[in-house]
Order: structure tokens, then sequence, then C-alpha cells
């Protein structure tokens, strides 16, 4: 015997609205109503964040000979190590080029902090940022 | 990672490496630095070198519309029984198992299930590979109630833990899992299992509570292996996160939903969440809870715990060791569970989530790194970061103790239905929670 069902209505298509181009949810706030661990206890639940606004790349370098690349370690589970490689390829190939392995400073999934940022301007010419999973 | 950049209109230079990074030797390591990126089938050190030297080109990631999710939707799905299970299953909407079939009776009747109206957003979810945000409604969560084999006495319970947002199905490589907990007098209105067998397979409300968590998350797009799911191994513990009603009425302590702020009288689903579980394979016959759990816990890296235990367990805690509280114990355990400082640091998941908390000097973390690998720290230092939770039926006095995290708590009863809307003779579905012989 058929049973109908209609997609519109009876599928968990239905009632759901989709909207394209949306952002992430990162870590934040509770949804109205909830309530959760205390603030700073281990990873905040997930927010939608504010839209990004509009930004400009920095101007390429001609050359790393002789300049200080900064190799960003996320914390992120393999980046400590991949990023020592990385550090070794370049004293055995491209030894006029100066590495600063370092890792950043605030919480793996999220760009809450600045301090390295501040020093890679201040000190640096170039950073690799990694990595992601 | 692929897809959020082919969707992601600002063009950043990623550079990709074979996956996964973590855990290779140097040497493998060393060679994705010199091999091919997967994706261009560059090398990946020129194309390093490349990004730093050579202008970033807009059109260097090509921006693709998303994929469309819904390839031309039937209007009508009529089929036989057999064959929608089938395309229920082949869509991504179910874990395999048979589902109930949303029909429109049994949906109609579900809605009665709360007083909400059916287009009411309940909450969002976000589509990492077509980056697309899901709104569901209560029609929506009807749907997947029925699927479920709830009843429509389950639909608050159920529609709260959709407006929490959260997912049963994790996207991380990890093998997350979960604790599903209700507390306040609709456990006990809709029948839900707090006692003997609480976590067996044996209650139909900790079953389809439980499942329609999943299948939300199934319905949700949280399901699909390398777009929205990287689970290495998965976690089994997901086809019903542990739901469970917490044993107010024969714990000694404060219910959970209490210490949270709610009232007793209110009734609350939480959720906690994490990767390791032990179980208690006997009881704390020789040794005392505590030196038991010094094992258990000390072998457990982490910063957060919950610990679920038999009512017989709390009372002897209470009774006979002077543990008035939950909070007084938790205290005890953040002071006395230990690990040598490499153990802890050692873990991967600590040196990821946490080391930065080191390194920005928060103590006690800050202190921990600069010990040698020896010392003995006390990892669970924050008791307000331990959860106790009073589940079982006094057969024997054993517990569970994970790493799982308390993560969020939601009200039930702003969904359940007004009482105007139950009816006299039954046909509505919903039991008179006034009636004693209703909910048997």
């Amino acid at each position: 015997m058929a049973i109908e069902i209609r997609y519109s209505v009876l599928t968990p298509e239905a009632g759901v609205q989709r909207i394209a181009g949306a952002s992430p949810m990162v870590m934040g706030a509770l949804p109205p109503g909830m309530r959760g661990p205390a603030p700073g206890a281990g990873a905040p639940p997930l927010r939608r964040p504010a839209p990004a606004s509009s930004f400009t790349f920095a101007r390429r370098l001609d050359t790393l000979d002789g300049k200080t690349v900064y190799l960003v370690d996320t914390g992120f589970g393999g980046s400590y190590k991949f990023m020592q490689q990385v550090q070794k390829w370049f004293a055995k190939h491209m030894p006029s080029v100066k590495t600063i392995r370092k890792r950043k400073s605030g919480h793996v999934f999220m760009d809450d902090t600045t301090d390295l940022w501040e020093e890679i301007k201040t000190k640096g010419d170039a950073a690799v940022v990694g990595v992601a999973g | 990672m692929k897809d959020n950049l082919r969707l992601n209109k600002s063009p950043l230079p990623f550079i990709f490496t074979p996956h996964p990074v973590i855990g290779l030797p140097d040497e493998a390591l060393y060679d994705y630095v010199e091999g091919e990126d997967p994706e261009t089938g560059k090398i990946v050190i020129q194309e390093i070198v490349d990004a730093l030297t050579r202008p970033v080109s807009e059109t260097q990631l090509k921006v693709e519309s998303p994929e469309s999710v819904i390839a031309e939707a039937p209007a009508l799905l009529k089929d036989t029984e057999d064959n929608l299970q089938r395309i229920f299953y082949a869509k991504g909407w179910t874990e395999g198992l048979p589902v109930i079939l949303p029909t429109e009776e049994r949906v109609n009747a579900m809605l009665a299930g709360t007083s909400h109206p059916a287009d009411e957003v309940v909450g969002e979810a976000f589509q990492m590979d077509t980056r697309e945000l899901v709104k569901y409604t209560v029609q929506n969560i009807a749907v997947i109630a029925v699927m479920a084999g709830a009843r429509p006495e389950h639909f608050p319970v159920i529609l709260a833990i959709a407006a929490t947002r959260q997912t049963a199905l994790m996207p991380s490589t990890t093998a997350f899992g979960a604790v599903l907990m209700v507390n306040g007098p609709i456990r006990n209105e809709i029948g839900m299992n707090c006692g003997i067998g609480a976590f067996s397979a044996i209650n139909q409300a900790n079953s389809v509570i439980g499942r329609a968590w999943l299948l939300m998350s199934h319905c949700w797009g949280y399901n699909r292996p390398l777009r929205t799911l990287w689970s290495s191994q998965g976690n089994n513990l997901t086809y019903n996160s542990m739901c469970c009603a917490e044993n107010e009425e024969r714990s000694v302590w404060a219910p959970f939903h209490v210490q949270k702020g709610f009232k007793a009288e209110e009734s609350v689903v939480s959720i906690f969440r994490g990767w390791t579980l032990f179980n208690s394979p006997g009881t704390a016959a020789n040794r005392t809870l505590g030196e038991e759990l010094k094992i258990q816990m000390g072998a457990m890296p982490g910063s957060a715990a919950t610990l679920i235990m038999d009512p017989l367990v709390a009372r002897n805690l209470k009774e006979n060791e002077g543990f008035k509280t939950k909070e007084d114990y938790c205290r005890w355990l953040s002071q006395n569970i230990k690990m040598p400082a490499g153990r802890f640091w050692g873990a991967d998941h600590i040196d990821m989530l946490i080391a930065s908390q080191a390194y920005q000097g928060i103590e006690p973390y800050a202190s921990w790194k600069k010990l040698p690998d020896d010392a003995l720290i006390a990892p669970f230092h924050d008791p307000g970061q331990i959860s106790i939770i009073v589940v079982g039926g006094e057969t024997s006095p054993l517990w569970k103790v994970a790493d799982y995290r308390y993560t969020i708590s939601a009200p039930i009863d702003t969904w359940r239905p007004n009482k105007a809307d139950e009816c006299a003779d039954g046909t509505c579905g919903i039991p008179d929670p006034d009636d004693p012989e209703a909910y048997k």
C-alpha cells in the first residue's frame, strides 16, 4: 500500500529556511533563555560572528632573502611539528631567511589575542600561519 | 576547508597538505613540506614562498556557488513503506534504522504537544559544506520527532533540545560523546527512566528523545563524511547520547538543575560533552570511591569532569563520608585527583585546548608548564568544572566518570502545550499530567 508524504510539509525539509552565504558559528554567548558553564570555563558555546569588514592584503615581498618570516603555530594538533619542518626546510634551502617559530597565544579556534600580530608587524616581514584542521 | 574556500568571497592564500598532520613523524611532515598540495598539485613550500612574494590574485580561488542541497524537490513522496524508508535514508535524514514515517496525522498529533505555532523558528544550524544557515521550525522538529518514534508528550523535551542549537554529531576528527539529561517533573510525567537500567536500551522515553536529537543532527546536515563529519572513528554513544533523567527522588543531594539556578519544579534538559568515559566495572568494595576515582580520573587528562553515580554512592558519600552537598565532593575531587604534569601536557587535546592559557600566563597553567614531567598537579583544580549527577536503581553502588564538560541547560516548560488544548476524551494524544494513570 502506498503512503503519501507531502515533501514540503511532512519531510525533514519541511519548515526549514535556508539562508545562503552565512557565516559559520563561532564560540560565544548562549542562546536566549539557556544557562551554561561559568564564563571562561573551557570552550564557550557557539555564536555567529559579526560580518567581516573589507580588508586589503599587505604588499607582497620582492624576495624572502634577508627577511624575517614568522611561522605561527596555531596550536591545532600537528602544527608545532609541522612548523618545525618548515623551519628546517628554510634553514637548509634558504638560510638567508630568518624564521621565528611561535605559538599563537589565544584559543586555538579563535582570533582572540593580538600580541603576536603586533610583534610580527614590528619585528617581522611575513607570517605563515598553520595548521587548520 | 576546501568547501569553505570555494564559498569564501575573500581569496586568502590557503595552502593544503595531505591530511592528517597530527601524529606523523618528522620525516613524513618534512615530506609534506617538499611534497604536493593535494588541491593544486604544486609543491607546498613553493606555494608558501609564492604566497609571500607574488601578488595575490582575486581569481586565485575559484568562487563557486553553494551546491544545492535540495535538487528539484518533488511535491509528493508516494511509495511503499519499504521504499520510503530507503528514500529517507538516501536523503541523509536517518541513521539507517527504520523510522516512523511522518504522515499528516502523526505530525499534527505531534504538533499538539506544544503551545508554539508550527512556523515558529526554534533554532538554527550552520552547514559547513554549503555555508547555509538552516533555520528550523516547530514543524520541522515535529516531523523529526515522529520519525524518532516520539509521542506528543515527549515533544516539549525535544523542542528544548532543538533550541540549544547543539548537535549530537560533532564535526571534529575526534570521537565526541554526550550525555543528555532531564530534570524536573516532566521526567515522571512522560515516564523517563532514572532508575534501574537508566542507560540501558529499555525505556521508550529515554530512547526516542535521545534518538530525536540524533536525527535532528542528521537532518541539519551534520552527517556528511568529509564535508561536515570528520570523526575518524566516530562514537557509538551518539545513537542515544546516554539520554537519561536524574533520580531526584532517591538522591540525597540537590538536583543538577537546581544547582544551575533553576527551580526544583522547573523541567530542564542539560547536555554534557567530552571524549572519555569510564564505567566502573565493580563497586568501591576494597577502596573508597575517592581512591577509585584517583585511579580513573588520574588516567584521564582533562580540566572538566562529569561523575554519574548511583543513589547508593551518593548516600554513602553523604552519610558515611560527610559530603553534605555535591559541591563538597567536587571540592574534594578538585584537590585530590592528581596526575604527573607530563601526562597532562602530553595529551594532544590538552596541548591544543589548554596550553594557550599557560602561554598567556594564566594560572595554574602557567606554573604547571614549568614543572618537571613527574611533578604532580591537580588537573581538575576548579570544582566548578566538575558535575555530579545521580542516576541509577540502587541494585549496586556503581558509577561512571567522564571528561565530559557541562555545556548547556535549556528550559522545557516553555514548550509545553497549553492546558486549554488538552481534550477530555484523550483524542488529542496528550496525557493529562494530573491523572496518575495517564503515563503508565
